[in-house]
């Protein structure tokens, strides 16, 4: 549809209103533009000139920096805000580029604050792991002081029931180490049985001499009375209380040696 | 004594001017090409020099220069020393905010620490800042313009009113620790 002409010259009107007016903030910045380099070039020519005057001898630094940040704040302080210009349209212009402009820095310092705060939060977690697990070693280090310590004080009294207490159960020990050989001695190595070794002739004769064998374990009692009494003289000779197939299962066993002159002496052999 | 003044010239429009100063022109060709590139909204003159004083036939041509540029690469001493002689060729108003240093190759090896230090503590007596830059690859390269872009447009008075290019300068300047003097 084609709009009416009278709605076409409206338009065209609109347009020209809006070109004429766009021309006019032009001209206005354009005027401004020109006042400000004029100002410019006279305060240049005032520069030169001073310069020329006096020349600089290359006095402190400091001092003319001094200078410098002092005037400075000066003419901050003497200067009055202003707007640009009165055209609402530049001022609209300028208002968006700059909003944009300070919306994109504004973003990338958002992201760039986030990042260091979920870097410091990490290590934030970090270091109280590490502190729980040095404080865990502290408390353990601590209670192992005290109990020390509490072992430490005790008393004269406390020590010799202490020693009591362990040469009881030393003894309680060895007196069941004790029944505990002999019954299985007995249990194991018996004495030989006259009547149970089938009937052989020589039974009779052999046995009728050596009734009065020895148990093992009154062996084992006789070597080890011999070694605990007189180390220097361990040895024991064999007699014929001794069964004989008992010694050589000693000796064969390494429980007992031979005397190495004599063959009728064993001892009990060595252990560590 | 030819000094090389701040203020002696009239600004042009819309134009920025940054010299580049580099005893061994490594880095500089690099880096102006690369200012270039990045700069579309105002003009950009990049000059180059070895070092000052700058030749006395291009006085009346050359324009309004708005921030010096002092590229020391840590690997040689000439560097850091014809820029020490050259900063004896700039008139002292120069040194408040128009005066930049650029390191490059910072990280390799001990004696370059040592010349860190020593540029540091020259730019701290200057209250002039030093950017550290990587010259051996693109991005270290663009990166440098980007940062020198930013000095620059501060420096030729083209950012928003209340940024001038002494404060810019009592902002970004180089503070020697106790650490580092200590060093």
């Amino acid at each position: 549809m084609t709009p009416t002409p009278s709605k076409q010259t409206e338009m065209e009107q609109d347009i020209q209103s809006s070109q004429s007016s766009e021309a006019a903030a032009k001209a206005v910045l354009l005027e401004e533009c020109e006042q400000q380099f004029g100002l410019l070039q006279k305060l240049q020519n005032e520069i030169i000139l001073a310069d020329t005057e006096a020349n600089d001898d290359q006095t402190n630094e400091a001092v003319n920096r001094l200078i410098a940040v002092t005037s400075e704040l000066e003419q901050w302080q003497e200067m009055e805000p202003k707007l640009l210009t009165t055209s609402p349209e530049v001022l609209l212009a300028v208002g968006k580029e700059e909003l944009q402009r300070l919306n994109g820095q504004l973003k990338m310092v958002l992201s760039c604050s986030q990042a260091k705060l979920d870097a410091q939060k990490k290590i934030l977690k970090r270091e109280q792991t590490w502190q729980a697990e040095k404080k865990e070693a502290l408390n353990a280090v601590c209670e192992k002081i005290t109990r020390l310590q509490s072992e430490n004080e005790k008393s004269e009294h406390s020590v010799l029931q202490d020693m009591k207490k362990k040469i009881n159960n030393l003894k309680d020990y060895h007196s069941s180490l004790m029944e505990m050989l002999s019954d299985m001695l007995a249990e194991h190595f018996p004495l030989p049985d006259p009547q149970g070794n089938g009937t052989k002739k020589k039974r009779a004769a052999a046995y009728d001499a050596e009734i009065n064998l020895i148990s093992l374990s009154e062996i084992i009692e006789r070597l080890t009375n011999k070694t605990l009494e007189t180390p220097h003289d361990p040895y024991v000779t064999t007699d014929d209380t001794f069964w004989p197939p008992y010694t050589e299962m000693l000796l064969r066993n390494g429980i007992a040696t031979r005397h190495p002159e004599d063959c009728n002496k064993i001892r009990l052999e060595n252990f560590f | 004594m030819a000094l090389l003044t701040p203020y002696s010239k009239v600004p042009e429009l819309n134009t920025a001017t940054v010299l580049l100063v580099e005893n061994e022109e490594e880095l500089q060709s690099k880096l102006a090409n690369a200012i270039v590139q990045y700069e579309k909204d105002f003009n950009v003159n990049v000059r180059l020099a070895r070092k000052l004083p700058l030749p006395v036939e291009n006085k009346e041509t050359r324009p309004r220069i708005d921030l010096i540029v002092f590229i020391v690469n840590l690997l040689s001493e000439r560097s850091l020393q014809s820029v020490e002689s050259s900063l004896a060729h700039l008139h002292s108003d120069c040194f408040l905010g128009k005066v930049c240093f650029l390191v490059t190759d910072a990280r390799c090896g001990s004696h370059t620490q040592e010349r860190l230090v020593s540029v540091r503590k020259l730019a701290a007596s200057h209250q002039c800042p030093v950017i550290c830059a990587e010259h051996r690859t693109a991005d270290g390269v663009n990166a440098a313009a980007v940062r020198l872009l930013n000095i620059l447009k501060v420096t030729a008075g083209m950012s928003p009113i209340a940024t001038t290019a002494l404060y810019l300068s009592s902002l970004t300047r180089c503070s020697v620790t106790s650490d580092l003097e200590e060093d």
